[in-house]
């Protein structure tokens, strides 16, 4: 699986325009994510327009950092640079508590790949990627 | 009824050979497509004089797009056939096919050309497939490959396990609709996976790509091409095949959010391409006689029998298993194999298919009276289509 030479280093988020917000915030340990604040709704990943209706009055908030595994997957067979020492690894796709559907990716960690459930409790964690960026990360949340 | 209404038809269908890691480039593939598509309508390369395909290289990531070789685009295509100085119409539609096969249909009904020729040329990208080594991940990378959320597999697979929780199905129902599509496969000669036939036991066993993805979720990428021709309906009926008529389309501009995050969003876009299409011909799943649903992935199975309404929201699973897709069942499915037995194609083996068995070309796997077929294509969301074949121009 590995490459040949030096271990590749993981892809490193590039802020942008619209999404910078959110990695300072990480870059701090806090999850932030864009809100309408027009139609009172959660947006991920972050856009210039909200989805549902179509105005630019986007803030990012704080939230909780608690969360479901809405769903997930077990990579075996990797083929992202840097990655081939994590095998198997889990790709959660994270559902916030704060709305119905509003999901994020992120590796669950601090379980075993056959321990994660969908449905199981999770809280936000950071895994530092550089001196600037940050990455959420999900663990289980003990309190059931 | 506001459809298409049969102004056009499927005139020709051809195939290159398909192959994996094949020396030749893939432009000599394209030729081959477009010599046996013309061929098959009758017509010479001299007849074409529009062209359209969906220039995109094949896989995900940063794989290379040399001409020719990786991609083959509208120029190439003019001077492999030596048209340059005659094509009158042409597009390049990123995307899928449906959108290209609509655009083409729209230019010969128009008179804007005569016949066009409509190919998607693929191949098997060089190293492991959909590799993804960039360091840094922007716009859209930027929220999954830092989490190794690069590998389509691995974005689909999300939602066969999200279903398998929702509506209590197992890898074992899958692995009756691989199994039997693996069955169909065998009947299709021009297939990748002809003559290797495939079990439970071998399903079950096959090694986990994404879990719950094993191999046999995933397509088999290829070298290769199909091409089509398209005429207008009142110069369909005079050439060598019977024409497969346009009846219905659809096309969605539903976002894919997040880039698959939210597997949901691939049923709700689905479901809003399916209430289009069916109004589009005035006809519902009850009139269709063959189903040719895109299966880039296993999943996108369940997506389309429960979004274009052939069963309820949850049913699919059980509604294979229980044999009503098999070739004598009452919605035969993929009859050809389609992408996950034929070869990775990008659902022109599904147009392809459906152009075949309405025009009664199927040959062992010809279901008997085809009077309507369906084609769709994509996971559902952005850039998804279909397409409704009759065999008469008024559906």
């Amino acid at each position: 699986m590995s490459s040949e030479g030096a271990p590749a280093i993981k892809p490193v988020p590039v802020p942008d325009e619209v999404t910078a917000p959110f990695w300072e915030a990480a870059n701090r340990g806090v999850l932030a994510i864009q809100h309408c604040e027009a139609c009172d709704y959660y947006v991920h990943p972050p856009e210039a327009l909200c989805p549902r209706c179509q105005t630019p009055d986007l803030e990012f908030r704080e939230v909780s950092g608690k969360a479901r595994v809405y769903t997930h997957t077990v990579v075996r067979d990797n083929v992202t640079a840097g990655f081939a020492e994590d095998e198997p690894y889990v790709i959660g796709i994270i559902e916030l508590i704060e709305q119905e559907r509003l999901v994020l990716v992120a590796n669950v960690v601090n379980v075993g790949p056959e321990d994660v459930r969908i449905g199981m409790p999770l809280r936000v964690t950071f895994e530092r990627l550089t001196e600037d960026i940050a990455l959420p990360q999900f663990e289980p949340d003990g309190e059931d | 009824m506001d459809g298409f209404s049969g102004r056009a038809a499927i005139v020709g269908v051809g195939y290159s050979k398909l192959e994996r890691r094949s020396p030749r480039p893939l432009a000599h593939f394209a030729r081959e497509a477009a010599e046996a598509a013309t061929a098959d309508a009758g017509l010479t390369i001299d007849d074409i004089d529009g062209l359209g395909t969906i220039p995109n290289i094949a896989a995900y990531g940063n794989t290379g797009d040399l001409e020719g070789i990786d991609i083959v685009t509208v120029p190439k295509m003019s001077q492999l056939l030596g048209r340059e100085h005659d094509i009158r119409w042409h597009v390049q539609t990123p995307g899928l096919c449906p959108d290209t096969i609509m655009a083409a249909a729209a230019a010969v009904a128009s008179g804007a050309c005569t016949y066009a020729l409509v190919w998607r040329a693929v191949n098997v990208p060089k190293g492991r497939y959909s590799d993804f080594s960039l360091a840094r991940a922007a716009g859209e990378h930027q929220f999954r490959a830092p989490y190794g959320f690069t590998m389509p597999a691995a974005w689909q697979s999300v939602a066969l396990r999200k279903y398998m929780h929702d509506h209590g199905s197992t890898r074992e129902d899958m692995a009756a609709f691989i199994v039997q599509n693996r069955e169909n496969t065998q009947l299709n000669p021009k297939a990748y996976w002809h003559g290797t036939p495939l079990t439970v036991e071998d399903y079950l066993d096959a090694p986990m790509v994404a879990d719950p993805f094993c191999l046999y979720d995933c397509d088999i990428p290829v070298d290769g091409c199909v091409a089509v021709v398209l005429a207008s309906a009142e110069r369909a009926r005079d050439l060598a095949q019977p024409p497969a008529y346009i009846t219905g389309h659809a096309q969605t501009t539903w976002p894919t959010r997040g880039g698959f995050t939210d597997s949901e969003n691939m049923w709700d876009g689905g479901t809003a391409m399916g209430k289009k299409l069916w109004a589009s011909a005035g006809l519902g799943p009850d009139d269709i006689d063959v189903a040719m649903l895109y299966d880039g992935f296993s999943i996108f199975l369940y997506v389309w029998l429960e979004a274009l309404g052939f069963v309820k929201r949850g049913e699919a699973a059980n509604y294979i298993a229980s044999g009503a897709t098999a070739l004598d069942g009452e919605l035969p499915l993929n009859t050809s194999g389609c992408s996950l037995g034929e070869g990775r194609l990008h659902g022109m083996a599904q147009i392809a298919e459906a152009v075949l068995q309405v025009t009664g070309r199927a040959g062992a796997r010809q279901i008997e009276g085809a009077a309507h077929t369906v084609a769709t294509v994509g996971a559902g969301s952005l850039a998804s289509g279909g397409l409704i074949f009759s065999r008469e121009a008024r559906a």
